[in-house]
């Protein structure tokens, strides 16, 4: 019973499965309610082309709905640019908050810290636990979105869902580990929870803004939304600058939580 | 082998913000002895205990915990240790059981069995979900996780808080146990009379500082008690004279008639009782009542510190 691999990653992947199956059970609700609808709604001729037409260029740039009318357009813009984009970074704003900060104000991570485990440890267990439900979550919507490829007629190579959905994890892991850095600086949940959802949505807004007009198009390159769909990778393949900036921010980030809770006396 | 002091802080302060925790605390636990942290809270003591186990750290002044600074021991001195947190906080939807098997990963070795026995002697269910236990069934919980790895160092705030008092004697008796295998035990409550029977030393805290650092024996050798004593056979006078010569009485009243019925005293003790015990003796005595004394009140007292709590 002593000696132990890793038991904080263990218990908390133990103490939050059921959380895990919710989000799960979100993403794929989201996508097989949306791909079989691609054949009827989603063509070049189809109605929601038409519509889509009809709404203004500005509404549909700010959406990305400019390709819904292909495959990898359509799973893009309503799947992992929107709906999937929204579940994943409320799962790692859940999850990355709690991780650190959440268990501070409950007043558990006190007595966890009293043990036998240094404050690096339980960053990185905790940190790795995190990252593993949310590549969970990513690795669901890549099977299902191969699953229903060709039922829902979307023409799209494995590796490109491979590559939009290294992507997705990315943008999924930046929220979390900025939300993990920020619980470790202030050990409040509501500061880690403002970072974690706060750059998603903020990242949102720019790549939204930065697709009105050649002259805004910067604005994408700033944006960790921007970094993961600029550049349609469901469509065109891996955007290495894109992926890098997006891992490489994530890794900084946590490199900022281990120094951080070293630092710092634990509220209690 | 043993160092001679488990725990060492010499001129500890804690600073929050502009609040003042600590304010240069001197302190010695020796290895293999109780010792009590008594005080109010807000006093410190939660804040000395945990600076030991190094969830926070000091704003100045230096600490050795089993002879090594808490930001250097790291882990492996943190196996070393039991600790209960004064305001414990267990959550999930787990069994006690899976949460000390838990805490058991990462502190020292638990013995085969270890836990269900203590369990078992505190009496409480290890097979329901934590979150569901009362208020004391999670400090049992608390105690079982503390005690469970047999460490060298028990460092337990406030440990009887939440308890009845058949279990309070059941700890007590787990805490002089762990005195006789060798281990320390440092514990803090906020009243004396819970824990004056096994602690070896006791700290009085007040305001972040240490008012006096005593054993039970010394506390109570400047104790002040209340007596009353009825007597048959002797008149007022008498008795007054021979309790004129003894020093350490004051509030003395002496109460009866010349003939002799109903003769009582009333007077106030500090310190030593022998002497008064010994002039009363030589006459009949109807009725006797010395009260317990308040010995941490006595203290304050004695230095003059408001008591309040």
């Amino acid at each position: 019973m002593s000696a132990s691999v890793l038991p904080l990653f263990r218990r908390a992947i133990a103490e939050s499965w059921r959380s895990t199956l919710g989000w799960t059970l979100g993403v794929a609700a989201a996508l097989l309610l949306y791909l079989p609808l691609f054949p009827s709604i989603g063509g070049a001729g189809s109605q929601m082309g038409q519509l889509i037409a009809n709404l203004p260029p500005q509404l549909v740039n700010a959406l990305g709905y400019n390709d819904i009318t292909s495959g990898a357009g359509y799973t893009e813009s309503t799947f992992f640019g929107l709906l999937g984009f929204v579940l994943i970074v409320m799962a790692a704003t859940s999850w990355s908050t709690a991780a650190i900060a959440g268990d501070e104000e409950n007043g558990t991570l006190d007595l966890t810290l009293a043990h036998a485990v240094s404050r690096q440890q339980l960053v990185l267990e905790r940190t790795l636990a995190v990252v593993v439900r949310l590549a969970w979550l990513a690795l669901v919507s890549a099977v299902l979105v191969l699953a229903l490829n060709s039922s829902a007629r979307l023409d799209l190579t494995a590796g490109d869902v491979l590559d939009v959905t290294a992507a997705y994890l990315g943008l999924g892991l930046v929220s979390a580990t900025l939300g993990l850095a920020v619980g470790a600086l202030t050990g409040r949940r509501m500061y880690a929870t403002a970072a974690a959802a706060g750059v998603a949505v903020l990242g949102y807004v720019l790549n939204a803004i930065g697709n009105q007009s050649p002259d805004l198009e910067r604005l994408r390159d700033v944006s960790p939304y921007g970094w993961a769909f600029h550049h349609t990778p469901l469509a065109t393949g891996a955007d290495w600058g894109g992926l890098a900036l997006l891992y490489g921010f994530s890794a900084v980030f946590v490199a900022i939580a281990v120094v951080a809770l070293r630092k710092r006396d634990i509220g209690g | 082998m043993r160092q001679s002091a488990a725990v060492e802080l010499s001129g500890v302060s804690k600073q929050y913000g502009n609040a003042t925790a600590l304010d240069g605390i001197d302190l010695t636990v020796e290895a293999g002895s109780v010792f009590g942290m008594i005080g109010p809270n807000g006093a410190g003591k939660t804040t000395t205990m945990r600076l030991l186990l190094d969830i926070i750290r000091p704003t100045a002044g230096s600490i050795r915990v089993l002879g090594i600074d808490p930001m250097n021991g790291g882990a492996e001195l943190r196996r070393r240790i039991g600790y209960l947190p004064g305001e414990l906080r267990l959550e999930g939807r787990v069994t006690g059981r899976s949460l000390l098997e838990h805490y058991a990963r990462i502190s020292g070795p638990v013995g085969p069995g270890a836990i269900d026995a203590l369990a078992e002697r505190l009496g409480v269910q290890l097979d329901r979900a934590v979150r569901t236990l009362s208020k004391g069934n999670k400090q049992k919980l608390g105690l079982v996780q503390a005690f469970m790895h047999r460490p060298p160092l028990l460092v337990l705030d406030e440990p009887t808080s939440g308890l009845d008092p058949l279990v309070q004697r059941e700890f007590l008796a787990m805490v002089r146990e762990a005195r006789e295998a060798g281990q320390t035990v440092f514990l803090s409550s906020h009243v004396l009379s819970e824990i004056q029977q096994v602690a070896d030393a006791v700290a009085i805290v007040r305001s972040g500082r240490i008012v006096t650092v005593s054993s039970v024996e010394g506390l109570r050798e400047t104790a002040v008690r209340r007596v009353r004593v009825g007597f048959a056979d002797t008149t007022p006078e008498a008795v007054g004279a021979r309790l004129a010569g003894i020093r350490n009485l004051s509030d003395l009243a002496v109460t009866g008639t010349a003939t002799g019925t109903g003769t009582e005293v009333r007077a106030t003790v500090s310190g030593d009782i022998d002497p008064f015990v010994k002039a009363i003796a030589s006459f009949a005595i109807v009725d006797l009542a010395i009260e317990e004394p308040d010995l941490e009140e006595s203290v304050l007292k004695l230095y003059g510190v408001g008591g309040e709590s």
